[in-house]
């Protein structure tokens, strides 16, 4: 079947990516736990989203005193700066007018509002349509040199923290500064994202990036996300091109730690795999390819229903994909190597990334060793 | 199909660290023991020595993806190697004897254990009446390794073999020290039992029961030699421990490994011998394979009705394959003997395939220096006389220089390698290789579906083999030794293995 979290739940990523504001989400219990656990398993100590809890009261007389009385509630109970309203399916259909809630309350607090009902459009629709409408929150700022903005992360992001360690760490070495990273910063550093002088969209975001040009004159480039060595130097020097910074950096390619296993590295050399993500599949697959040598031979967004069928048919020996894609792996009997949002059957939390240079080394090295474990039913086989 | 995959490139990975640690030496004639024992159903090793050998000769290159677990030690320590560690043996029977309650304990000896003196024989005997299951000791001391003469022995056979190709020619070589051998003699000299021979019965020789294929082969076995009128007496050494008692009861023991103990079984219990041929391969291969096996039981009649059956049914299944082949052009890379000719002859035979050019590249046994030239030169003119008698219209190329594998590979379009190719990385025509070193096996294993299996994954990785493929993986870059592939060129790995090549060769190699 086709895996897609829908538009309330990309517009709850989006807005849970600001980390100190309280997202409030106007919809049943049950959406609310869903998009809270799936970002729940790599980040157990931090919950900044509550529920408005729409029951079955509120479909018949309405969810707004239900609005009003939690957002009374979390603006005296949470320290943060902004609330962020995300109203979902139910509040869509029953015709809850949250805008006026909202401005008849008149808090100190600034509070969002964000329409996602789940039925009108995708996650990537939910998480861009999300970013716009809080970017109406961004004022003008005094730019700084040679600093970027990244947008198209979610804070549930797999290896998200590292990632952006790494991404930071590379941009820095090619004397790049990051102004923000988004949705993955503070409301503070969100509203500064004006002072960049580039914006970098990373798989998603591109209408924030369209209004942020229309609005503060920041231009943008869509890149990839940067897995593997040849991904990772191409994500650089396009920044650098698009800065027009002209000064010589050192290129830090490091090929020595792969000579530990070269001869993994050569037996695996033309292997068959399928990948399947969100945006991240494409980058995924040119590490694949290009770093390794790996034959890809399905290649599929999250929105394909046939990706099943088509690895079936294929010769694919491991797959690439979120814990979802789990029972294919099993059915198939082959290795899975997760890597895209949701996982929830592993952890990240330590500073192991997938992206850049480093994490070039962290992925090969999950790879190889998700190749050696194809051995551990045999120990009581044999 | 998948699974077979899986299973090549896979376990491959450490199949082939196993194979490029060969170029530095040897395992311990142990580790061969250990996992003959480890075949064979309800039997476990007891190690008899230092903690350190249970330790690691556990993992043994013969089933590098799982360990084997069940194993016993008696732990030998300093006071042992003075006072004799016998008592030791015999706690080291009893533990395992309570903790596993096998079928059958193989005591192992260890070098320490060969040097001391321990009688383990005497204690052996002594210990059986205790308990109520077998005991076995082998030679499996790991100084009596495999000699240095052996690679070269073997080269020689595997000439002979090629050169007499159209009878049922075998590898006539040494291969003790090995550990699997040891204990398939020891075995048949103190367990095996005199039986009642039966007259249409065999023994077959097969090993890798956790692998996927075993029972494939097994299967097919048992049904083709049921067609023909004859049966299975024991699967040696994977059989149960009864089997192996009762193994003499067999007319012929279908050897494809352990020459010796068969030697010793004939010797012993009378039972004849039929060995595998290199030649056994592919499709004719296979018929030839059955029906030479029947020739001894006056059922060759009956056996060839039955593989024509066998013949058509893996001809029709590789129909669709062979039409795919044939809009193709092949060259064949080879470092080794594995893609022998009568592989290749499978290849052109079986598939269809048209095979342009076979490359061969004797540098790397030339350098080892254990082999001596005059093999090696043998088997260079023995390859291509074949391929003249078999009238094959492919040009054979030894030792090819750089330029001359890249015009063959731009000439066809696939190379087929037993390993990846290091000259072919960083130019485009890398997506023209096809690396089979994760199925070749199922060409060696006389299984008309390993033939079938082997034919629609290799169509399977043509019809994907991708247009253009990226020249500049990670391996790329690395400065491979242009001889000695996969290794990387580093100074001191080249005096290791010289270090090595030079005991099997008995000539000290200068570093170059």
């Amino acid at each position: 079947m086709a895996l897609d979290g829908g538009r309330f739940l990309g517009a709850w990523r989006a807005s849970s990516g600001i980390y100190d504001a309280a997202v409030l989400s106007h919809v049943p219990i049950g959406c609310n736990w869903g998009a809270g656990m799936l970002a729940s398993f790599s980040r157990q100590q931090e919950i900044n989203h509550a529920c408005t809890i729409l029951h079955e009261r509120e479909i018949i007389f309405g969810g707004e005193s239900s609005l009003e009385r939690s957002l009374l509630n979390i603006a005296s109970n949470h320290n943060g700066p902004v609330i962020i309203v995300v109203s979902g399916d139910v509040p869509s259909i029953i015709g809850d007018d949250c805008d006026a809630v909202i401005r008849s309350l008149n808090l100190e607090k600034q509070v969002a509002l964000i329409n996602a009902p789940g039925f009108m459009g995708s996650m990537r629709d939910g998480y861009e349509d999300a970013l716009l409408d809080l970017a109406e929150l961004m004022k003008e700022r005094d730019t700084i040199k040679k600093s970027v903005n990244l947008i198209g992360f979610c804070r549930d992001d797999y290896k998200v923290d590292a990632d952006i360690r790494e991404i930071k760490r590379l941009l820095s070495c090619a004397g790049i500064e990051v102004n923000c990273t988004i949705s993955n910063c503070s409301y503070e550093e969100f509203l500064g994202a004006p002072a960049a002088e580039l914006n970098v969209v990373i798989g998603q975001g591109k209408l924030l990036a369209d209004q942020m040009k229309k609005e503060f004159a920041i231009p943008y480039i869509e890149l990839e996300y940067p897995y593997g060595l040849q991904n990772s130097h191409r994500f650089v020097e396009r920044i650098r091109d698009a800065i027009d910074y002209c000064d010589v950096v050192q290129n830090e390619l490091d090929l020595e730690s792969y000579k530990r296993i070269y001869v993994y590295l050569n037996k695996l050399y033309g292997m068959p795999v399928s990948v399947i993500g969100d945006h991240h599949s494409q980058a995924m697959a040119h590490f694949l390819e290009e770093d390794l040598g790996f034959d890809i031979k399905v290649l599929s967004t999250f929105d394909d229903p046939s990706f099943e069928d088509r690895i079936r048919n294929s010769n694919s020996i491991m797959i690439f994909g979120c814990s979802f894609e789990l029972k294919i792996a099993k059915y198939l009997e082959v290795p899975l190597v997760r890597y895209v949002y949701p996982v929830f059957d592993r952890v990240s939390f330590c500073d192991a990334p997938f992206a850049g240079t480093r994490g070039a080394q962290v992925l090969i090295e999950t790879i190889v060793n998700a190749a050696l474990s194809y051995g551990d039913d045999y120990i009581i086989r044999a | 199909m998948r699974k077979t995959l899986c299973e090549g490139v896979f376990f491959g990975l450490l199949e082939n660290i196993n194979l490029v640690h060969h170029n530095f030496g040897i395992n311990c004639k142990l580790s061969g023991a250990v996992f003959s024992v480890s075949e064979i159903a309800s039997a476990v090793p007891l190690i008899h020595g230092p903690t350190g050998c249970a330790f690691h000769q556990r993992l043994t290159p013969w089933r590098m993806f799982a360990s084997v677990c069940n194993a016993e030690s008696t732990n030998l320590s300093e006071n042992d190697v003075i006072y004799g560690g016998e008592r030791k043996l015999r706690e080291g029977i009893m533990r395992a004897y309570r903790t596993y309650n096998p079928s059958l304990i193989v005591v192992l000896p260890t070098c320490v254990s060969g040097l001391i003196g321990d009688d383990i024989s005497g204690i052996c005997q002594d210990i059986r009446s205790a308990i109520r299951c077998n005991i076995v000791y082998v030679n499996s001391e790991g100084f009596a390794h495999r000699g240095r003469v052996m690679d070269d022995n073997r080269t020689n056979a595997i000439s002979s073999s090629w050169a007499a190709y159209q009878s049922s020619a075998t590898l006539e070589h040494e291969i003790n020290g090995c550990g699997q051998e040891e204990v398939a003699r020891a075995l048949v000299d103190q367990l095996m039992e005199e039986q009642d021979v039966l007259d249409d019965k065999v023994n077959i020789e097969l090993n890798g029961k956790c692998r996927i294929s075993f029972k494939r082969r097994l299967g097919e076995m048992k049904r083709i030699l049921e067609n023909i009128g004859l049966g299975i007496n024991a699967t040696l050494l994977a059989g149960t421990v009864d089997e192996i008692k009762h193994a003499p009861a067999a007319s012929i023991n279908i050897v494809t490994h352990n020459r010796m103990a068969a030697e010793r079984m004939k010797e012993r219990f009378g039972t004849k011998i039929f060995r595998k041929s290199p030649n056994h391969n592919g499709i004719d291969g296979i018929e030839k394979f059955y029906i030479d096996i029947a020739s001894n039981f006056g059922l060759a009649g009956e056996a060839e009705s039955v593989l024509k059956r066998e013949k058509e049914f893996a001809s029709d299944m590789l129909k669709k394959q062979r039409r795919v082949f044939e809009n193709y052009n092949f060259a064949i890379f080879s470092q080794d003997w594995l893609l022998n000719p009568h592989m290749a002859r499978a290849l052109v035979d079986d598939f269809g395939i048209h095979l342009r050019y076979f490359c061969i590249n004797t540098n790397q046994l030339r350098r080892m220096r254990a082999i001596s030239h005059d093999n090696l030169d043998s088997l260079q003119s023995d390859l291509a006389q074949l391929f003249s008698e078999w009238d094959l219209d492919t040009q054979i190329i030894v030792n090819p220089t750089h330029k001359e594998i890249m015009d063959a590979v731009r000439n066809v379009d696939c190379m087929i390698s037993n390993g990846p190719m290091a000259i072919l990385h960083g130019h485009e025509v890398v997506s023209k290789m096809i690396d089979i070193s994760s199925m070749n096996y199922l060409l060696l294993q006389t299984s008309f579906k390993g033939v079938v299996e082997f034919g629609q994954l290799l169509a399977l990785y043509i019809k994907q083999m991708p247009v253009s493929k990226q020249n500049n993986s990670i391996i790329s870059y690395f400065n491979c030794d242009p001889i000695h592939y996969p290794l990387i060129s580093d100074s001191s790995s080249y005096a290791s293995r010289n270090i090595w090549y030079s005991w099997k060769s008995g000539k000290y190699l200068k570093v170059d």
